[in-house]
């Protein structure tokens, strides 16, 4: 096998701006494969259930799931970042058993608090003919993003797409630089440094929200008893295998502030776990295992410069509701031309809801089932179960399943597969729309039975 | 009367993470006559089958920011907390309630059931035995 091209950044591959017109690779580009290795709420410390090693697990049960031989996958795209915000300590020695298991990289940590091409590559001897690998930071939905567009320019044939998240013992966001007595310079504005709640900023937004339109956070429980109820039916997901309990609207209502208007259940929980999904041409796609859930079309908001993708940088410190909302909306804009849809044709959503609350924003801002700003509290009000005529986020997303960021795009394609098993929608779900993470930085797709 | 509140996750044998008391330990202290629950994070629907699923008839399950509320509904001489977070110490002194790190309960001896040891721990402390403290760990 030659040495693949290694591509570090994905920057150029995203579609952030207005304008840019129907996705030249509508309907050509297709998903025909998933693979999940199982859930935990934080590493066992095993060498098998490393975050390496999930991921090589995912890759695999996603190739198989698609039927085609290791041998045919030429692609390969991932976030060399795996943490949760749990950060392995400088000082603890790399494990005996995890070295052994393994064909080492050259940073000792890779398998374990993060990936590499190298890693991969050297612990998946079956992948003989990879000949592209990019490199997506943050998220599944850029990872997808990056890949469903390589594949339409031909770079690759056959790619998968993996995103592993290790979470290890101990507090979330309390080592690193979050650890240290003094952050200097801009990093103390990082996710890494973080000053207060992670939800903070979104529940600034949501309070000027309710301010602005009315309303009160208890209107929220609706969404957040659907997306447990769905994320207890969805096997793959945390809480399906481990913690089987549905949340009330009376548990949503008496849990604890994190920052108000945020509480406890509006945060999503972070786990250790790994998804895989394999893209290929239409062509190709006709004859796999499964049926091709084409891509319409994707498209993102956040700032490309040079081989940097960021986010939007807000006007102060901390991104307004306004803000929110406008980003929200351009990204929907960008794609609904990117696809060549509108909103009344997608079906259902599996949007972001990392925190549950600005998924409000998400739905408001790509005006799904109608819902115009300010409106969307009240649509949660209405039936938005799997069952109704408006499935909201059938996934159960992060608060149903756990802080992964992928549940979305598994689901979208099962329900267009039809292979949703108990989460399977009941209206005849031909486009649906999936992507993450917050408006001021994100990538988004719209889905499809029907190539267009 | 005594109530003792068990924080769930990194404290009980069952949590996630699993920690170092046993259910049984409720089990023995209630046969004592001490008043036993748990003050958790976890929804109260995730806390009534948590101790289901041990067959523990446990006095009541809070949330653990409702601490506070517990003086009202069992009138204790004594209120203790037992967890393992600084959420727990926070909550636990918000609510007035003694605080003891979970990790301070002894390790049994060996043929000494862990429930037995940990109860006999806790009535030396609670005893006012000036050897063992309880914020340990």
């Amino acid at each position: 096998m030659s040495a693949p091209a290694i591509h570090r950044s994905a920057a150029g591959m995203y579609r952030t701006t207005d304008g840019l017109g129907r996705w030249p690779y509508r309907g050509q580009v297709a998903a025909v494969g998933i693979g999940h290795s199982p859930t935990m709420r934080r590493w066992d410390g095993e060498a098998q259930t490393s975050i390496g090693a999930w991921c090589i697990l995912a890759i695999r049960k996603a190739i198989a799931d698609a039927g085609v031989s290791p041998a045919e996958v030429d692609g390969l795209v991932f976030d060399p970042e795996t943490s949760t915000g749990s950060y392995w300590p400088a000082d603890q020695p790399v494990p005996a058993d995890f070295r052994a298991a393994f064909v080492p990289a050259s940073d000792p940590l890779d398998g374990l608090a993060q990936l590499s091409p190298e890693w991969l590559l050297k612990n998946m001897p079956e992948l003989t003919n990879v000949k592209f690998v990019m490199l997506a930071s943050h998220c599944m939905s850029m990872a997808v993003a990056a890949t469903v567009e390589a594949v339409g320019r031909g770079l690759t044939n056959v790619c998968v797409a993996v995103k592993g998240w290790h979470n290890f013992a101990g507090r979330y966001y309390q080592s690193g630089p979050n650890a240290l007595p003094t952050v200097s310079g801009p990093g103390k504005h990082t996710p890494q440094s973080w000053a207060g709640p992670t939800c903070y900023g979104t529940a600034m937004q949501f309070e000027r929200y309710l301010h602005k339109y009315g309303g009160s956070h208890d209107m929220m429980a609706p969404f957040v008893v659907n997306s447990r109820a769905n994320g207890l039916l969805f096997p793959e997901g945390y809480f399906a295998q481990h913690r089987d309990t549905p949340i009330t609207a009376e548990d949503y209502l008496t849990t604890r502030w994190i920052a108000k208007p945020a509480n406890l259940l509006d945060n999503d929980m972070p786990i250790h776990a790994a998804a895989a999904y394999v893209f290929t041409t239409a062509d190709r796609a006709r004859d796999l295992k499964q049926p091709p859930v084409y891509v319409l079309g994707h498209a993102g908001g956040g700032t490309v410069q040079g081989d940097s993708y960021g986010p939007i940088p807000p006007r102060s410190c901390v991104e307004t509701l306004e803000e929110a909302q406008a980003n929200a909306a351009s990204t929907a804009r960008h794609v609904y031309e990117a696809a060549g849809v509108s909103a009344s044709d997608i079906q259902f959503e599996n949007c972001y809801d990392g925190f549950s609350l600005f998924h409000v924003f998400w739905i408001e801002g790509f005006g799904f089932a109608g819902v115009k700003e300010g409106e969307c509290l009240d649509f949660f009000q209405t039936d938005i179960s799997i069952n109704g005529p408006n499935p909201v986020s059938p996934s159960g997303g992060n608060i149903g399943s756990g802080r992964t960021r992928f549940w979305g795009w598994t689901d979208t394609i099962q329900q267009l597969q039809g292979r949703a098993g108990a989460r399977q929608l009941k209206i005849d779900a031909h486009c649906g729309l999936v992507g993450a993470f917050m408006p001021i930085w994100s990538n988004f797709a719209v889905l499809s039975k029907d190539p267009g | 009367m005594i109530l003792v509140s068990l924080d769930i996750d990194g404290t009980l044998e069952g949590g996630d993470p699993p920690g170092p008391i046993p259910l049984e330990f409720a089990r023995r202290l209630q046969a004592l006559g001490v008043v036993v629950g748990s003050s958790s994070d976890r929804t109260l629907t995730d806390q009534r089958r948590f101790w289901q699923a041990g067959g523990v008839e446990i006095d009541f399950v809070v949330l653990k920011h409702h601490l506070p509320d517990l003086p009202g509904k069992f009138d204790c001489g004594r209120y203790l907390h037992i967890g393992d977070t600084n959420q727990d110490v926070y909550f636990a002194r918000l609510a007035g309630f003694e605080f003891w790190h979970v990790d301070s309960l002894e390790k049994p001896g060996p043929g000494e059931h862990p429930a037995q040891a940990m109860i006999d721990l806790l009535l030396l402390r609670l005893s006012g035995d000036p050897s063992v403290d309880g914020q340990a760990g």
